[in-house]
């Protein structure tokens, strides 16, 4: 993981990306528990975000330094890395106000917990559910906060449905 | 029946001291498992004797 943290910082530099957070259960583990995970998620922000081509220059980047692109991810060491370009208001914000964290002396920018958990409250798959509730337990954010970003990303509604489902004890 | 109980909140408890370790060990453990993960996703293929059965 430290070499991807490497890499991304190399591509914000050269200006291939100008942004980057890693999200999904990579990030989830900076708070929790470990996790088992196959795959190291990433948010991107690109210079240019309307062209159909959004992800070949970033795979090109990654390509003259070694790591093959390896089906819809990049294989950097053992961690097939998916770049996601922000594509909501809520995946812009995530990034932009994620946290620079220290990984074995390498800076690497994760999404914030509150952040993870209003994302997967909006995917809402079962394991979804799972990670914000574990962002729960761990205390790392509150049904407070939850709620207050899920409303201002127009997600009260699931937000309800999730209080309902797995109500505080 | 309480002996379990009393086993498995205690084993529950040892679990979430792994929530203590630093973020760089939490992603070395998890790498330590991804192999097994990737197996146990991995499509089962069916038997050609009996389609209903799948082996991996």
């Amino acid at each position: 993981m430290k070499a991807v943290a490497q890499l991304l910082n190399e591509m914000c530099s050269s200006g291939v990306i100008q942004n980057y957070a890693l999200f999904g259960a990579a990030a989830q583990m900076r708070y929790t528990e470990p996790v088992a995970t196959l795959d190291a998620d990433v948010l991107v922000a690109v210079p240019q975000p309307d062209r159909l081509d959004v992800l070949d220059d970033i795979y090109a980047f990654c390509a003259a330094r070694g790591y093959p692109p390896e089906g819809e991810a990049i294989r950097v060491g053992p961690w097939p890395t998916q770049f996601v370009p922000v594509f909501t208001p809520l995946t812009r914000e995530a990034m932009d106000q994620a946290e620079t964290a220290d990984f074995d002396g390498v800076p690497f920018r994760v999404v914030q917990a509150v952040h993870l958990a209003v994302i997967a409250l909006s995917v809402g798959r079962a394991k979804d559910f799972a990670r914000i509730l574990s962002l729960l337990e761990s205390g790392s954010v509150t049904r407070q906060e939850i709620g207050l970003l899920a409303a201002r990303h127009d997600l009260s509604a699931a937000w309800q449905q999730f209080e309902t489902r797995f109500p505080h004890e | 029946m309480s002996d379990i109980r009393a086993l498995l909140e205690r084993q529950a408890r040892w679990q979430k001291t792994r929530r203590a370790l630093s973020w760089p060990e939490k992603i070395r453990m998890a790498e330590r498992v991804r192999e097994s993960v990737r197996q146990l996703r991995r499509p089962q293929r069916a038997e050609p004797d009996n389609p209903e059965r799948t082996k991996p």
